[in-house]
């Protein structure tokens, strides 16, 4: 079951980036693609690029390197497609608050800057598990993009949770999809491009990346499409104990 | 191998933490309703004469040097006091603003949205002055200023009132109050 080329690695690969083609459309029908466009892109050209390669592998005449040749195009493409949600996740959860947008700018560049050099130490450090250039370079890239992905969306949840900011639900669910995708994909194409492993162990590996992407896909149709099931959230209550020293005092101490 | 260690480890740190909010985000739901309830009232003036450098710089004349280190030492750890406390009540009004502004009404939402923007800048200055007291604490001969932080909560009480009194006119927010 859990081999290359079974039925399961079949579905596992193409239904969560059909489900993505799919999520688009529904999205476009809605009018999401004019609040999320960079989601809405990344859902369309990110799955086409994955069904591409899924193609370039499952095609006998194609030869291994132009196999390759496609992954690694995949790659940058989806690489530059997520990238630029997290900027749009970013926009979404701190835009709307001046006071908090901008030191959240300065410090995203900060901490980008910092993976940066981070994932390129790794990298530089990494141990080559192919003699071919093609293939352990791909894995090093993926351990790359996956190390600053992963930074990046951790400093969101973290700078927003230490400032109480609860974003909206679509924003959350595609922020909380990206950020459990990269959190699993680092992890193994860290153990792939650092591990030395046996072919087995690595089709296990990609198994687990598969299964993992296509719970993402179905995180963001949850909380994309699914209303939530408290459309309106209960008024808060107002503690009504010292009311008149409250307008008195506070009345008088804001007076110049 | 090493290297691959130290990523699976952050890795799944990050993943157990962006969990947790997630489940932690599905939990708030119930408590909404009792956010305000949870606000600590602060007395405004008593703060003010803490961070006023007028009243450090007489007790600096009234006092001699070791004396006036161990005073300032208990002032600035009151001060912190003080500022924990209007740094937890802006995290509540940042809650409490992000929920209103999720209401129909645009006056609410606009007076929602003021609130949460005062609330940010209190608890980014707040932490700011935190930091500023734990240097102070370290320094006692420092000068001090912790006006940001009273120029913040003088604001966020202005904005606080002005939501609490659009949702229900009969009811207004407290968020500082003399004892």
């Amino acid at each position: 079951m859990l081999q290359a080329h079974s039925i399961l690695w079949h579905y596992l690969w193409v239904a969560p980036n059909a489900l993505l083609g799919v999520l688009a459309i529904i999205a476009w029908r809605r009018g999401l693609h004019k609040q999320f466009p960079i989601f809405f892109a990344f859902a369309i050209i990110g799955s086409g690029a994955q069904l591409s390669v899924y193609a370039a592998d499952v095609i006998p005449s194609v030869p291994a390197e132009t196999f390759w040749r496609v992954f690694w195009a995949g790659l940058l493409v989806e690489a530059l497609l997520k990238f630029s949600l997290i900027g749009e996740i970013f926009a979404h959860v701190f835009g709307p608050y001046p006071s908090l947008a901008k030191l959240g700018r300065l410090l995203i560049r900060g901490v980008g800057m910092a993976l940066v050099l981070s994932a390129t130490l790794a990298a530089a450090y990494a141990q080559q598990d192919s003699p071919y250039w093609i293939i352990a370079g791909a894995h090093i890239l993926e351990q790359t993009i996956y190390m600053i992905e992963c930074g990046l969306l951790l400093f969101i949840f973290l700078f927003s949770a230490y400032f109480r900011l609860s974003s909206s639900r679509p924003v959350f669910g595609i922020a909380l999809g990206l950020g459990i995708s990269s959190c699993v994909h680092l992890a193994n194409w860290a153990i792939a491009a650092n591990g030395g492993l046996h072919a087995s162990q690595r089709t296990a590996l990609d198994f687990l990346n598969m299964a993992t992407y296509h719970a993402c896909v179905l995180i963001w149709f949850y909380y994309l499409l699914v209303p939530p099931k408290f459309a309106t959230k209960s008024a808060v209550s107002i503690p009504e104990h010292n009311l008149e020293i409250w307008n008195r005092e506070l009345e008088r101490f804001l007076q110049p | 191998m090493t290297l691959a260690i130290v990523l699976v480890i952050a890795a799944v740190l990050s993943l157990v933490f962006i969990l947790r909010i997630t489940v932690s985000r599905s939990l708030q739901v119930s408590g909404d309703s009792k956010l305000a309830g949870h606000l600590q009232p602060i007395d405004v003036e008593a703060f003010r004469n803490l961070v006023d450098p007028a009243e450090d710089e007489y007790l600096r004349r009234r006092l001699s040097l070791r004396q006036f280190r161990l005073v300032r030492r208990e002032r600035l750890r009151a001060t912190a006091a003080y500022v924990q406390v209007a740094r937890r009540n802006a995290a509540l009004l940042v809650h409490i603003g992000t929920i209103a502004m999720e209401g129909g009404n645009e006056q609410i939402a606009a007076a929602a949205q003021s609130l949460v923007n005062d609330a940010l800048l209190l608890r980014r200055n707040a932490t700011y002055a935190i930091l500023k007291i734990y240097i102070a604490r370290a320094l006692p001969n420092w000068d001090l200023s912790g006006s940001p932080v009273l120029n913040s909560y003088e604001r966020i009480t202005t904005s606080a009132m002005l939501l609490g009194r659009l949702q229900n006119p009969a009811v207004p927010v407290r968020v500082s109050a003399r004892y």
